[in-house]
């Protein structure tokens, strides 16, 4: 393997033979493609095994792509690890902190005062609370299309069903909230609407007349909505001058 | 013309061209005959990479190939949401389990209206009498409620970074189907214990399901089993909050997952 005169040479590397890595060091590669016998051997059949395999592929149509990403260990496991018991950590503690509430049992004869779900449950009891909106149509003579309690329940129907039409409307390639101003402000009013639903549920909090709250229900969130869609676009103006800034730099005009 | 492979993975052919001692066309079949079957190749490659590894020679990260670490980190956090989420499920799935052994899904013991009932009782009595009983009932209500604010910030974290579109339309619409189990999922959790809340929420659930035209009358039936509260609707709630959903919410939350596991992450670029 090494030449005869390396070993009549004085070693000032303390005999141990390990020489830090520099350019001319030649990596794992290259050592297998210059060794020779079996090793050598072995390595070309790879090298052809390697290849048949990679033809295979390519002939296929299962796309293969690189993966880019932190190592599993230790990067995501560590983190992931962290994470995790930071967040149970502060679940338990909250417990610990807040205990859970317990009413009286259940008595069918003495309605509470206050019937409130928990609060993820708000804007849905706000929904079931707009039957003073629910349209009395002139054509059937000031009847109602829908009762007013199933006005409240069909809500939950359009809500779920404008949620799941949102990725068949919204098409493109925009992914930050400055590149799409509108659809921004769309989620703007709907963030806004379920608070102002939440508000309506507990209606009795307010010192104010239900009407206004009504109003209030659903101009707020338009309100938002056109902010937002205003911040936006400006905040948009910018960002395309620094693209533009930068590109120009990149290519100054002539 | 002849059925023999003459192409350039012609192995044989390949050895005859070599020219090759002895040992070494023993070697060399032995290989390939061993190759063949194990596909040594695919760990001489996993080798490869451990080699790799220890050297530290890293492929990029999203964030360092589109040179984004300056300006998302900050966003991270948002990302986790969906995990934090599961972390939460599985709290509340351990700490519930560690709950059921105590529970009891039953209205007995109620002579008049507004007596205790047998479920009311083993409530207070994992409160006040179980070991850690008040704990396990804290965890298991504030693991509930972290998850559902995780899952509500985790669709606001989705809808805002434009990760719902093109191919991933099916798991934004899977994610509206999994926040509605969740609701369910706390509003049949906080019937249980079947206090004043509990009976005026369920009282909610049979009315919005009586008006509903048509169906209401079935559902209500179904659900609530009657038209008016009882041990049905008790033990229908129960059911549907220990044995139904963990199993429909595990499922789809795998398969929420696994579709992210597929179509990979949709960073903002």
């Amino acid at each position: 393997m090494t030449e005869s005169d390396d070993t009549t040479e004085i070693r000032t590397d303390g005999g141990t033979g390990i020489v830090p890595p520099d350019d001319e060091t030649p990596d794992w590669t290259e050592r297998k493609e210059r060794s020779r016998g079996l090793s050598r051997l072995t390595y070309e059949y790879f090298e052809r095994s390697r290849r048949e395999d990679q033809d295979l592929r390519q002939e296929s149509d299962y796309v293969e792509r690189d993966v880019l990403g932190f190592p599993t260990w230790p990067h995501e496991t560590i983190r992931n690890l962290a994470i995790t018991s930071f967040f149970v950590g502060i679940i338990i503690l909250v417990a610990a902190a807040l205990p859970p509430e317990f009413m009286d049992p259940a008595n069918p004869n003495s309605t509470p005062a206050i019937i409130l779900p928990d609060w993820y449950l708000y804007w849905s009891f706000g929904l079931l609370k707009l039957n003073p909106i629910n349209p009395e149509l002139a054509v059937l003579g000031g009847e109602k299309v829908l009762s007013d309690q199933f006005y409240g329940v069909a809500a939950h129907g359009v809500i779920f069903g404008i949620l799941a039409l949102v990725p068949f409307l919204n098409k493109g390639s925009a992914r930050r909230p400055v590149e799409q101003p509108f659809w921004s402000a769309v989620g703007v009013a709907g963030v806004v609407l379920s608070f102002t639903l939440a508000a309506l549920a507990i209606q009795n909090f307010f010192p104010f007349e239900l009407k206004l709250l009504l109003t209030l229900t659903f101009t707020l969130p338009i309100v938002a909505a056109i902010l937002t869609y205003a911040v936006l676009k400006t905040m948009r103006e910018g960002y395309m001058y620094d693209l533009n800034k930068r590109y120009y730099r990149l290519r100054p005009p002539k | 013309m002849s059925l023999e492979k003459k192409d350039d993975f012609d192995h044989d052919a390949w050895l005859k061209r070599k020219d090759l001692t002895p040992v070494e066309t023993a070697f060399l079949t032995t290989l390939i005959w061993l190759d063949k079957r194990l596909r040594i190749v695919d760990y001489l490659e996993l080798l490869e990479t451990m080699y790799y590894r220890v050297n530290l020679q890293m492929p990029k990260s999203h964030t360092e190939q589109y040179d984004l670490d300056n300006k998302f980190w900050y966003w991270y956090p948002l990302y986790s949401l969906g995990s934090l989420s599961i972390i939460a499920y599985l709290v509340a799935a351990v700490s519930g389990a560690l709950l059921g052994f105590y529970y009891s899904p039953s209205t007995a013991g109620a002579a008049a209206a507004g007596d205790p009932t047998a479920a009311w009782i083993s409530v207070e009595s994992i409160m006040k009498d179980v070991q850690f009983g008040l704990m396990l009932r804290g965890v298991h209500r504030w693991a509930a409620q972290f998850m559902v604010a995780a899952v509500f910030l985790h669709m606001l974290r989705v809808y805002f970074t434009g990760a719902y579109k093109e191919p991933r339309e099916v798991n934004w619409v899977l994610g509206i189907v999994l926040i509605g189990l969740t609701l369910l999922f706390g509003y049949t959790g906080y019937l249980l214990p079947w206090y004043q809340l509990s009976f005026w929420a369920g009282q909610i659930g049979v009315e919005m399901a009586l008006a509903t035209p048509l169906v209401g009358e079935w559902a209500a039936q179904l659900v609530f089993g009657g038209f008016t509260l009882g041990q049905a609707t008790l033990v229908r709630m129960y059911i549907l909050h220990v044995f139904l959903l963990p199993f429909v919410v595990t499922a789809l939350i795998a398969l929420h997952v696994g579709i992210v596991w597929v179509q990979g992450i949709a960073e903002p670029h």
